[in-house]
């Protein structure tokens, strides 16, 4: 009959579009899904609408203006941005920042590295339906941003990592601030393991969901957390030790399966690390430990010297890369000598990880499309650029 | 059903022990500023809204080059006839007679504005003629406001061109933080 034929169930494959303006695409991702019933067939994640042709805006100011905006490109964790530029350019320019710097550089980082995975608790507990923990996680946060508004200034982004050195020694008073939030801080991980960790229902959630293998990881460039927790131990801070990583003391921690518990318990470890580096350089900035022999770090000697106000690298070009609260951020500076960089290009951690959405949706069920886009922790910022 | 019921369970005791952790947060005090009636004031170093000093001020455009946005700009005053700097009041004089450059009008976008410092880095004036104030609350209702121009004898907060009528005027209805912001 003609009616029957009408309300018929059609079956066949659905086209959705995910995002760009959906909240758990942390920004404006757009992934292009098809889907057969609940199941993903096909999904492409599509870039591109934050770009803000940065690597070309380097070519138009000079080194210390280009600083400005590197924060702009990972803008929850703009520290190590600063970071990476300022090492390739003084690898360009051959200036050596001192040691009290290199100090507070890296202790910024870990700072920074803990704000930031603070920030993907907090979120990806919200994707995966459980809203305490966000409190819980901008609360440490806040404290986090509070040292940085003491140290210089802002609050999201620094500008606080400079060519030759850091802007500005810490404040009276920064140092014990430090310490008391790390002491704060330290038992707050247990908490999140209780809200959240082993949470069985969030566990039944995530674990099992979203498996990389650790070849396929590697394949795909994968890095940072997202890499780790699929096995390799790849880490900048290890396998090429900038700043004074190679004095400090700290583990990488790895996970197993590659699911996507495994990349949310990687970071949740990681922080714990972080806030060992944090005290390891507090020690040394007190000048009580992991020095040299010999060596004392001399209060106020934050800025190589002789580093001119336009700085005029000769003709060359050079690499940095460091490990990033995402992964392996890399700048890559081409000088001829003018001013301004010729070519600045970045290799951002974010892009490279967003590449593998398309192998890994495939199969999934549409709900756990946001528990993996979730899990990879991606700022558009950077993937645009 | 066993593993059901295993499951239900252990989920039910997990989410006790989460309560258990949130229990002990709710006898803390709060942590939240209730704005805008409470205010939390940021540090001496916080990057806030930019405040200038058009007597401080020696025109040498350091900040026009620090500048990354290029959302500065200046204009110097006219050099006046030595005839006239004798006789006339208004102009700046140092005290052997030379004329000091000083200013005629600058404006900042903060449209485009990064607050970043890098021209109060720059500027070389002993009291900062240009500093970031902690004033974190402005407000621009049009984009006209946000060019800010300031002459000389115009307050800390320059002024803006109304849109209604082209006139430029101080800023009405800005709250500040402080009425006196920190000078670095
Ligand atoms: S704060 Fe930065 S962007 Fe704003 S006017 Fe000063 S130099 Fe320019
Ligand atoms: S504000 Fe400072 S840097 Fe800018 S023109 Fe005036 S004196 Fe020079």
């Amino acid at each position: 009959m003609t009616q029957e034929s009408s309300t018929a169930l059609k079956t066949g494959q659905m086209f959705i579009n995910f995002g760009p303006q959906h909240p758990s695409t942390h920004g404006v991702l757009r992934i292009a899904l098809t889907v057969e019933g609940e199941v993903v067939v096909k999904a492409d994640p599509d870039v591109g609408y934050l770009h803000r042709g940065i690597e070309k805006l380097f070519e138009a100011r000079n080194y210390s203006q280009g600083l400005i905006l590197t924060d702009r490109l990972d803008y929850v964790s703009a520290m190590p941005n600063n970071l990476a530029y300022c090492l390739a350019v003084e690898r360009l320019a051959a200036v050596q920042p001192p040691l009290r710097a290199q100090y507070l550089r890296v202790m910024v980082s870990e700072l920074t590295r803990i704000a930031s995975h603070l920030v993907f608790f907090g979120t990806f507990s919200v994707d995966m339906g459980a809203f305490t923990p966000f409190l819980y996680a901008f609360r440490e946060r806040e404290m986090i941003l509070d040292l940085f508004e003491m140290l210089c200034g802002g609050r999201l982004l620094y500008s606080y990592i400079r060519v030759g050195g850091v802007s500005a020694d810490c404040p009276a008073g920064w140092e014990e601030k430090c310490g008391e939030f790390i002491t704060f801080f330290k038992p707050r991980l247990k908490d999140y393991d209780t809200l959240l960790s082993f949470n069985p229902i969030f566990k039944d959630r995530t674990a099992n969901v979203g498996r990389i293998s650790a070849a396929q990881a590697l394949s795909w460039g994968l890095s940072g957390p997202n890499l780790r927790a699929s096995g390799p131990d790849y880490d900048v801070r290890k396998a090429e030790p900038y700043c004074v990583y190679d004095k400090l003391d700290f583990t990488v921690p790895t996970g197993k399966t590659g699911s996507c518990w495994d990349r949310y318990y990687c970071r949740m470890l990681e922080m714990g690390q972080s806030a060992e580096i944090v005290l390891q350089c507090l020690d040394a900035l007190a000048g009580t430990a992991c020095l040299p022999a010999g060596r004392e770090l001399p209060p106020g000697e934050i800025m190589a010297k002789g580093v001119p106000k336009i700085l005029k690298p000769p003709a060359g070009q050079a690499y940095a890369h460091i490990e990033a609260s995402r992964g392996d951020l890399g700048f890559y500076a081409v000088s001829d000598g003018s001013p301004t960089p010729y070519r600045m290009h970045v290799r951002g951690p974010s892009f490279l990880n967003v590449a593998i959405l398309q192998e890994i949706l495939a199969g999934c069920k549409i709900a756990d499309v946001v528990a993996v886009l979730g899990s990879f922790d991606i700022v558009l910022g950077e993937v645009d650029r | 059903m066993k593993n059901y019921i295993l499951f239900v369970s252990e989920a039910f005791w997990n989410t006790l022990k989460g309560l258990w952790v949130t229990l002990k947060v709710l006898f803390l005090p709060a942590i939240t500023v209730q704005y805008p009636t409470e205010k939390l004031v940021p540090y001496p170093r916080f990057r806030g809204m930019l405040a200038y000093d058009a007597e401080a001020c020696i025109a040498c455009g350091m900040c026009v080059r620090a500048c990354p946005s290029k959302c500065i700009a200046l204009a110097k005053a006219m050099p006046v006839p030595q005839q006239e700097l004798c006789s006339s009041s208004g102009q700046p004089v140092s005290p052997e007679g030379k004329r000091v450059p000083k200013i005629e009008w600058y404006t900042i976008d903060y449209g485009r504005c990064n607050f970043c410092g890098l021209c109060e880095e720059a500027c070389p004036t002993k009291t900062k003629a240009l500093w970031h104030s902690l004033d974190f609350e402005a407000v621009f209702s049009t984009r006209e406001e946000m060019t800010r121009r300031w002459k000389r004898g115009d307050d800390l907060w320059g002024t803006a061109r109304r849109s209604a009528d082209g006139q430029f005027s101080a800023v009405a209805d800005q709250i500040h933080i402080q009425d006196v912001p920190v000078r670095k």
